[in-house]
């Protein structure tokens, strides 16, 4: 185990009651100050992760540690060291959003004093200075999610964990609330552990991602390094006849270590060669009489990778693309 | 942090807020209040009038408003189980199981809130009845029965109430547990009529049911000496052994429902 980590997941394994295997075997750490994004499809064990870290699920095997502090054996010090935001709104609607802060604070052991320091502080960060003595029902889906995140970092935790934390929330206020977490990276040094499907937005904001697929780790590294990993570009064929019998060519040409991937009439294929040579093989394909009806060469993406790498991704890349 | 405040921590800011739920509102407040005015004030002289003649030698309006505060602190209590539900689906559960504190004490700290507005409705019972014109004869020890056997009632009830709401998880299906659990078992207890004149096999059962011992205890402790409460329980000479054993059942009831409460708690909030 690395100390310094700030969290680490060592071969963590939970099966739920009725033989549910959500995670299967999963080891990853996460530095101090990182900002780390576990991805996947529905299903593929992120938010279970996510629970053992919060101590919500019990891990039925392995160890989990938080700012040093094993789950399982010290919860309340793991929790004492973190903050969550949960995917879905989770204020109390009976109070303000600066009685929201305070209970916080009381249940985290932050003294009145720094308590009111704080929210001062943060209120003005997250442009709620004006409305943090309204009742949090009068709050729009945006400023609930800022005063949330304001919550999970106001006992100045190590860790603070983001469940999808821009989920239905529109572009101009995910880019907000994505500018506020690097903004608490940088003033207080904290580790941020985030799940989202937005794969452009974690390749941006995330320093490294976890790729996750039904339980199991199935990519681990900085996006650029993955998806460099995968082959730095992208073929893709849009083809009319058989899409099988294009993916099997285009897979003949021995242009990337993986096979291509077939969704629909699109054939992808990630690559790792020069431009030149990209061209050239491509305009022989759709020379050959494979019903070739378009083809595009571009530089991979993260979302790419995970469409490669997980059982679902196609479907799971549309969502994103949606 | 000592491993006193450690097992205590939260429940503070919890059962405050807890109080702070509760009387936000006008409605909160009178809805709380209301109840208590209503019975003493129109319910208990209704029958006092109707039922008054059973027994010449018990004041029977006295008697009976004894009788309410075993009507109305269960009811508290089941009725503030919808908040343990408001709060699962609307509100901050999800927060308070991350939060750096025992899980107890969510659940203790939400029974002390209930326990608090059960005891200003009981006070206000005492002081309307008094002022209505009750006649009790009791001395310190007497009202530490009375509150002992009011509060251990509240906790017992809550305790079942949060394991209800926890177990059945929807308002609109714990709506009708509040007068089924919280108010049926009260006609037997003894606060309308002495449980001596119930049927014997429905006297025996209701031995069985903390509300028998709080009334009988109650009672006791407002109305010492005249109310034949406890000897029809205990069937011993001594007033006082009769009231410690059953206020000795009413904690171990509390206790059990309240540990089952807890369980039932940590249990809906992991995994």
């Amino acid at each position: 185990m690395q100390l310094a980590a700030a969290v680490v997941v060592e071969d963590l394994h939970k099966t739920y009651p009725g033989g549910i295997d959500a995670v299967r075997g999963l080891w990853f750490d996460v530095g101090p100050g990182e900002i780390f994004g576990l991805l996947g499809p529905n299903g593929a064990g992120k938010s279970t992760t996510l629970g053992v870290l919060t101590t919500v699920v019990h891990p039925t095997r392995g160890r989990a540690h938080v700012a040093g502090h094993d789950v399982r054996r010290d919860p309340l010090a793991a929790r004492r060291s973190s903050g969550v935001v949960f995917q879905d709104s989770v204020l109390d609607n009976e109070f303000t959003g600066r009685e929201n802060l305070r209970l916080h604070a009381r249940l985290w052991g932050v003294s009145r004093r720094a308590t009111a320091e704080r929210i001062a502080d943060l209120a003005s960060v997250m442009g709620l200075e004006d409305r943090i003595d309204d009742n949090v029902r009068t709050y729009s889906g945006g400023m609930r999610r800022r005063l949330e995140i304001a919550r999970a970092v106001l006992a100045r935790p190590r860790v603070v964990f983001l469940d999808e934390p821009t989920t239905g929330l529109d572009p101009a206020i995910r880019d907000a609330i994505w500018r506020l977490v690097g903004q608490l990276r940088q003033d207080h040094g904290v580790t941020v552990v985030l799940s989202t499907h937005y794969l452009e937005e974690a390749e941006s904001v995330c320093d490294r991602v976890a790729i996750i697929d039904r339980g199991r780790l199935v990519a681990n590294g900085r996006p650029r390094d993955l998806v460099d990993e995968l082959g730095p570009d992208l073929v893709e064929l849009r083809v009319d006849g058989d899409a099988e019998r294009a993916a099997s060519a285009l897979g003949g040409l021995r242009l990337g270590a993986r096979p291509p991937l077939r969704r629909g009439d699109l054939v992808a294929l990630p690559v790792r060669a020069d431009r030149d040579r990209l061209t050239a093989a491509v305009a022989g394909l759709s020379r050959d009489g494979l019903g070739v009806r378009a083809s595009t060469i571009r530089r991979s993406t993260l979302a790419d990778v995970f469409a490669h790498l997980t059982a679902t991704g196609a479907s799971s890349s549309e969502e994103t693309a949606a | 942090m000592t491993t006193t405040a450690g097992a205590l921590a939260g429940i503070g800011p919890l059962y405050r807020r807890r109080l702070a739920v509760t009387t936000r509102t006008l409605s909160g407040i009178v809805g709380q209040i209301a109840t208590p005015i209503l019975w003493v004030l129109i319910v208990a002289p209704a029958l006092d009038a109707a039922l008054g003649g059973f027994d010449p030698a018990i004041d029977y309006y006295t008697f009976v408003a004894v009788g309410q505060v075993a009507f109305l602190v269960p009811f508290t209590a089941m009725f503030n189980g919808l908040n343990v539900i408001v709060d699962k689906d609307f509100g901050i559960t999800r927060e308070l199981v991350v939060a750096p504190i025992p899980r107890r004490a969510v659940t203790l700290a939400n029974a002390l809130g209930v326990l608090t507005i059960a005891l200003v409705q009981v006070m206000l019972i005492v002081v309307l009845a008094v002022a209505r014109g009750a006649r009790f004869h009791t001395s310190v020890s007497g009202l530490v029965w009375f509150v002992a056997a009011a509060a251990l009632l509240t906790l017992t009830i809550y305790g079942v109430a949060e394991i209800l709401a926890l177990r059945i998880r929807r308002q609109e299906a714990y709506g009708p547990l509040i007068p089924a659990v919280g108010v049926t078992p009260w006609f037997l207890s003894g606060a309308l009529v002495p449980i001596s004149v119930l049927p014997s096999g429905i006297e025996q059962l209701t031995l069985l049911s903390p509300w028998t011992h709080a009334v009988a205890v109650l009672r006791h402790g407002l109305m010492q000496g005249s109310d034949p409460g406890l000897a029809a329980i205990w069937h011993l000479d001594s007033e006082p052994v009769m009231a410690a054993l059953s206020t000795l059942v009413l904690a171990l009831f509390a206790a059990t429902t309240l540990t089952l409460a807890v369980r039932a708690f940590r249990r809906a909030a992991t995994a």
